[in-house]
């Protein structure tokens, strides 16, 4: 199926230099510990853990509404300490999504109701489904789906997963327009 | 999206019948033929451990049961184990300074189960050296396995045997007159003589295991112990160590990750590659990679209007041109004759004579001959093609006209200014277009009578103009251009009620 428009209020976003879209209703904590690297979509009610470590992520990701990104942690003998969390191109975070992975790669699809637990890497060309709970510091190898509580591989993808993820972030980006007033 | 999560609802009709969504399917530019992952060769390119991503060649996985040797999975949940610290009291008890010795134990972070749980003792390096866990009839196994690796041996070697004695260079004239020397054996009273040498050689059998006659009292404590169900495995937790098969989590000990593969796939009537993947695991690139989805224009449906039995619904279909080359998209109605079996051999007949003249048949003999030299592999096995189970309750008004797709231009989603396309277009068919892609109006009926509910399915022959760009002869320089049909098949949803 064709994407529809998916339209929103032109107040509630703002738009910058290099193509990302972000909500005003959202949590960027520690922003200037955040990098958009260009044509990211933001939305409303999305929280960015920027103040606990790096975030950064790549070309055309898609932050559903309510979705957390939020940099894994560690522990160690003498406290905590966080580490940066990094998220390749084209990556898509479904609603209400939690994410702590360490490394997020590029042409990554997560479900909705997500979470990713703390440390995990997700590879190139991975797809969690919907409610997946995926266990700290687990690997998601390149094309595999993973599915279920806890995660697990439940299937493989097809080859051409990550030019199937390139049309679909551009298509989103393409189709997520302004309301136009009559 | 629709290849990602949700059902498919366009599929192409493979070669060999079956129905797959265009991210499933293969295009083997020799034959010019759609292939699935059922009607190609599959072969196993390398192994390589998901967690740790390392490559390990064959005859080592092989070696290690196709298992990783550093990575374990959790024996209750089956999720990856990891490696924690857990200090033990200074190295040195003398010296106060002296830094805590590190141990290092195996944890589960899903469900908690830790190496600690079964008494395995911590190791002091983080990697490897963990108690690996003997199978009590290990010996007996390799015994088994031994003792028929030999059988298999002498049989062989009996067969060459027997070979070589039928193209003897010179003929026995005792056989023909009967008096060989197994007759001359009998007639003079010796025990007749073991034929051949396979029985002299004969491998020694692995010692018979014989049934024990005393058998194990019944424990009483079974009826009177009261049962603690937290203690009992589960029937997967025994299937994960088929050696073992523990019947108490005391038992329960941690197992090596199971290896993944690459595999390159082949075409079985060219024997060329149609997909190939690089050697390194983290890589997603392809070396060779023939997919449908780079070579033939992909369908997806934009809108269709509510379906009503007998009604005509307008249907919007979206057509993508992923070559660097125009295409011309043209609609024929859907070539249903292949119901039966002999209809089936027609239609695939057809469309192999259209694609490539004289074509061999679709056996061995499609191999190219410089590929029949090399013996070693064993030839492919060509799939015979099924008749197409789908059936199609709607009928599509074939337009015309035909629809002309622009190549592909990576740039264009740069350039912001406005389109400069000169394709005269029939209005009535195209209802917009940009780049390489094109949105296509059709008239749709579902079938009179039909159910409420019903799933209507929809289905056209596509034909479009394919360029090839591997230069089949030396002075044809110029790439062929062909017409190749796909057969596609449209879910439009459920049949609505009348207003």
């Amino acid at each position: 199926m064709e994407l529809r428009e998916i339209n929103y209020n032109k107040g509630d976003y703002v738009e910058t230099a290099s193509g990302n879209k972000v909500c005003r209703q959202t949590v960027l904590c520690g922003s200037q510990n955040i990098i958009l690297q260009g044509k990211v979509i933001v939305q409303s009610e999305a929280i960015i853990r920027g103040d606990l470590a790096n975030v950064r992520t790549g070309r055309y990701c898609i932050i559903s509404k309510e979705a957390v990104i939020r940099p894994p942690y560690k522990k160690f003998s003498k406290g905590v300490a966080f580490f940066p969390l990094v998220m390749g191109d084209h990556v898509f975070v479904g609603e209400g999504s939690l994410v702590s992975a360490g490394v997020v790669g590029s042409y990554v699809y997560i479900g909705k109701n997500c979470v990713i637990g703390r440390r995990c890497i997700l590879k190139d060309c991975c797809v969690i489904e919907d409610n997946t709970v995926l266990a700290p510091e687990t690997v998601v190898p390149p094309f595999t789906r993973y599915g279920g509580s806890p995660g697990m591989n439940i299937g493989d993808l097809p080859e051409c997963q990550a030019d199937l993820m390139v049309d679909y972030t551009r298509s989103y980006y393409q189709h997520f327009q302004p309301t136009k007033i009559i | 999206m629709s290849y990602i999560v949700s059902p498919d609802v366009v599929k192409y009709a493979c070669t060999c019948g079956l129905l797959k969504p265009i991210s499933c399917l293969y295009f083997c530019r020799y034959c010019c033929e759609l292939r699935c992952g059922f009607c190609v060769c599959h072969e196993v390119d390398s192994h390589f451990c998901g967690k740790c991503c390392e490559n390990l060649p064959s005859s080592e996985a092989r070696l290690k049961k196709n298992r990783c040797g550093n990575c374990y999975i959790c024996p209750c949940c089956q999720q990856e184990l990891s490696t924690r610290i857990g200090s033990k009291g200074p190295s040195n008890p003398e010296d106060p300074k002296s830094t805590p010795k590190k141990m290092y134990y195996l944890s589960c972070l899903y469900c908690r189960w830790s190496s600690r749980d079964v008494g395995i003792p911590d190791q002091g390096a983080a990697t490897g050296g963990w108690p690996e866990r003997e199978n009590v009839h290990a010996n007996r196994l390799q015994e088994v396995i031994e003792g028929y690796k030999a059988f298999i041996t002498a049989q062989r070697q009996q067969k060459e045997r027997e070979k070589k004695k039928q193209r003897g260079k010179f003929i026995s004239y005792t056989d023909r007159t009967g008096v060989t020397a197994a007759a001359l054996r009998k007639r003079i009273g010796l025990p007749a003589e073991v034929p051949n040498t396979y029985y002299r050689n004969r491998p020694k059998p692995p010692e018979v295991a014989i049934a024990r006659e005393e058998v194990e009292d019944f424990p009483e404590d079974l009826l009177t112990k009261a049962l603690n169900l937290m203690e009992i495995t589960t029937i997967d937790q025994r299937l994960l160590q088929p050696d073992l098969q523990p019947t108490t989590v005391d038992k329960l000990f941690p197992i090596h990750k199971q290896l993944s593969i690459k595999r390159s796939l082949r075409c079985r009537s060219c024997e060329h590659n149609v997909s190939k993947p690089e050697y390194n695991p983290n890589s997603v690139k392809f070396k060779i990679q023939l997919f449908a989805y780079y070579h033939i224009p992909e369908v997806r449906i934009v809108t269709v209007e509510p379906l009503r039995a007998g009604k005509t619904a307008e249907l919007i279909l979206k057509f993508t041109n992923p070559t660097q080359h125009q295409t011309v998209i043209t609609f024929l109605p859907l070539d249903l004759t292949d119901k039966g079996g002999d209809g089936d051999r027609e239609v695939v007949g057809e469309t192999q004579s259209l694609n490539l003249p004289e074509k061999q048949p679709p056996s061995l003999g499609g191999q190219p001959s410089s590929l029949l030299s090399l013996s070693s592999r064993q030839p492919s096995i060509t799939i015979k093609p099924r008749p197409i189970r789908q059936a199609t309750n709607c009928s599509i008004a074939i337009p015309g006209s035909k629809v002309i797709l622009p190549p592909r231009d990576d740039a264009a989603e740069y350039d912001d200014s406005g389109e400069t396309h000169n394709i005269q277009d029939d209005t009535k068919l195209v209802v917009w277009r940009k780049s390489n892609k094109a949105f296509v109006k059709l008239a749709v009926t579902p079938d009179d009578g039909l159910e409420l509910n019903t799933e209507i399915v929809a289905g056209f022959t596509m034909q479009h103009i394919y360029t090839n760009t591997i230069a089949t002869t030396v002075e044809n320089k110029e790439p062929d251009r062909h017409d190749h049909n796909v057969r596609v098949f449209l879910s439009l949803g459920n049949l609505v009620g009348s207003e």
